[in-house]
């Protein structure tokens, strides 16, 4: 006889949701100390943020939660039997990840443009740290998007999916505050 | 087609993602910039509701969607009291 669990409410795989929670609480913890550091400093920090392209990072947010749709579609996909779209569906999903990292690449570039670097102002180190370890999570992403692609067991996918979801999850709390709060 | 939950939660991401950048663009007095940020911070944690909810499958589970759902809220009242706390100096 088995005994139910609470654990067994989770969707997929228990070690995605610690890593979920795991990344939660990193980005969690430089959010915060942005926004601690930032009260000794607000007129600082409100002047370097005016740099930022605040249009530029919306479509990035549209960009990502749309891909985060197509990587949840293609899971629904593959469970109804149909490999081929769920395989476009995830490629897809994975094209909208290198459409958002080059955005961001150009709104770096910009940056590099007008001489701002990482040391520039405090802003910055968080800004560049922040937003550099966001995008090299995309970069992991669509990799896992193409691997589940070419791999594509349900299983799999769910769990690739999961880890994207977790990007966009993190994108969606970093974006506001890095980008939008003035 | 909109009683498609998935299509409705990325309906929903979408419109929340460009009001919080509207709201940011938007020109504010500055008595009122506080109730901006706060207003910015809330749909951000309506985006990771329905995130969790929709895209992670947590609305299949209740009892880790309350979890993570508070979690979240006051992780955000965290946020919200740190990006207020200059103005009260």
């Amino acid at each position: 006889m088995t005994e139910d669990s609470v654990l067994d409410e989770l969707p997929g795989d228990l070690m995605i949701w610690v890593l979920i929670v795991s990344e939660l609480l990193v980005f969690g913890a430089g959010l915060a100390a942005f926004l601690a550091v930032r009260i000794t400093d607000p007129a600082g920090f409100a002047e370097a943020q005016d740099a930022l392209h605040r249009t530029g990072a919306g479509i990035n947010t549209v960009v990502l939660v749309t891909s985060g749709a197509l990587a949840a579609w293609a899971l629904r996909l593959r469970e109804g039997a149909r490999r081929g779209a769920a395989r476009l569906a995830l490629i897809a999903a994975a094209l909208l990840g290198v459409v958002f990292l080059w955005v961001k690449g150009a709104e770096y570039a910009a940056k590099a443009a007008h001489g701002i670097g990482w040391d520039t102002h405090p802003f910055y180190t968080f800004y560049y740290l922040l937003t550099g370890f966001h995008a090299a999570h995309v970069v992991a992403g669509v990799l896992v998007l193409l691997l589940v692609a070419w791999k594509d067991a349900p299983r799999n996918i769910e769990a690739g999916a999961a880890f994207w979801h977790m990007v966009d999850l993190v994108w969606v709390l970093l974006f506001p505050v890095i980008y939008l709060l003035r | 087609m909109l009683a498609d939950p998935l299509l409705r939660a990325w309906l929903w991401l979408i419109g929340l993602s460009l009001g919080s950048t509207a709201v940011s663009l938007w020109y504010w007095p500055p008595s009122f910039t506080a109730l901006a940020g706060a207003v910015v911070l809330v749909l951000a944690w309506l985006k990771a509701r329905v995130i969790l909810a929709r895209y992670l499958g947590l609305s299949a589970a209740p009892f880790w969607r309350r979890g993570f759902e508070i979690s979240l809220a006051l992780f955000c009242l965290l946020l919200l009291g740190l990006y207020l706390a200059p103005l009260a100096a």
